[in-house]
């Protein structure tokens, strides 16, 4: 009796969890599942083309770090022409396999973790255009000073997430690997 | 009686702390910090002038240089956040231990007959492994509400990975608790593997999620 209750406990917890899971990521959440790599943060960026074209001008944010909305928004052609009062514009072609692989691989069709939280925070509403501006980032940074990064030379944005994030590039945003670059030691 | 007060006032003062740990971060996190991302790109090449003035071996070195690791960098080897990882997997490992070394079955109590069976051991290799697990999981509560109360907010729904995580490794600690406490102050034999079996289950999907 107790073993049949159990197993139906467990049966239940692990269906619920499927479900949930395979909303938001159908065909990686196996994978996720029996895996023991660490999926804390975001996929890296594995596009060269991307990390080429991206990385020139700043940091290549990984794809997950925003809904596949956004991606469509912000690397549209014309867009592009005024990227944050800049022109990025692209090749036709470049900018094809870009847009591409961003949505592929966006928030929503990630299981990280940070993925998650980015898609449980921007299905409803508009699509964000900036990740400085999901709420749990803004959260995580709220107790950044001016001195520590608007005012600090090597940061001087959020945007700038490899300027403190030691693995940013791995896709690692952990606090034990921030180092805030200029700041007088303690 | 008195250890169920004991109990309830035990979750009572975790959910508080929960509250109290939430509503503080809330409180913070009003800082508009989303700078305009021209305040970098007005010190930084833009892909314009990328185009213009740099040659393609210079561009590729730069976009190389924008995405390589620091190495001026050395990870710690113990910090808060690490305590509670380690804490929380010793916790499992724990649990896993005591559930493989069921206590015998025993005899105590009124009608007990020692001649035929031998008494309940209520300090055996079972009661010590769990003691250790219920020590783990509420050290392992303690450090994670500690190191990663920002990480906690109601605002961002229980679809949340790290409320998910929260919800499931208080619950599951608890359980753990609750189960340990079930059998450890009880004069005879009680059913309590199920719980605490459910709370090891909640406690390592937590652990998954936001592995």
């Amino acid at each position: 009796m107790i073993v049949k209750m159990k197993s139906k406990i467990g049966a239940l917890m692990a269906g619920t969890l499927m479900l949930v899971y395979n909303a938001a990521s159908a065909e990686s959440f196996f994978e996720w599942a029996t895996t023991f790599t660490r999926t804390k943060g975001v996929q890296p960026v594995m596009n060269t083309q991307y990390l080429t074209e991206c990385g020139a001008c700043h940091f290549a944010y990984q794809p997950a770090l925003l809904p596949a909305r956004s991606w469509e928004t912000l690397l549209d052609g014309k867009a592009l022409n005024k990227h944050f009062g800049v022109d990025a514009g692209l090749e036709k072609d470049t900018l094809q396999i870009i847009r591409d692989y961003a949505t592929a691989n966006a928030a929503e069709n990630s299981f990280y973790k940070l993925a998650r939280k980015v898609v449980s925070e921007t299905t409803a509403g508009e699509a964000p255009l900036r990740i400085s501006e999901l709420r749990f980032i803004k959260r995580k940074h709220h107790s950044l000073t001016d001195d520590m990064a608007k005012n600090n030379e090597a940061v001087k944005s959020l945007s700038n997430c490899n300027a403190c994030h030691t693995q940013a590039n791995t896709g690692v945003f952990d606090e034990d690997t921030i180092l805030i670059p200029n700041l007088p030691s303690e | 009686m008195k250890i169920g007060s004991k109990f309830i006032r035990l979750i009572c003062g975790l959910c508080l702390t929960v509250v109290a740990l939430n509503t503080h971060a809330e409180q913070q996190g009003v800082v508009d910090l989303a700078y305009p991302a021209h305040a970098y790109l007005s010190d930084t090449q833009t892909r314009l002038l990328v185009e213009e003035t740099v040659s393609q071996e210079k561009y590729t070195q730069k976009s190389a240089a924008a995405m390589e690791t620091r190495n001026d960098f050395k990870e710690p080897l113990f910090t808060g956040a690490k305590a509670h990882q380690y804490l929380g997997l010793a916790t499992l490992v724990a649990a896993a231990a005591t559930a493989l070394n069921p206590a015998g079955g025993g005899c105590e109590g009124a009608g007990c007959n020692v001649q035929t069976k031998p008494p309940r051991d209520t300090n055996g290799t079972h009661a010590q492994l769990a003691k250790v697990t219920g020590v783990l999981a509420v050290a392992t509560v303690i450090t994670g509400l500690i190191t990663h109360w920002d990480d906690f907010a109601l605002e961002d729904g229980w679809a949340d990975p790290d409320n998910l995580h929260v919800l499931l490794g208080v619950t599951g600690a608890a359980a753990m608790v609750y189960a340990i406490n079930k059998s450890a102050n009880s004069t005879t034999p009680v059913s309590h593997a199920g719980i605490a079996e459910l709370g090891a289950a909640a406690m390592a999907i937590g652990v998954r999620l936001t592995w």
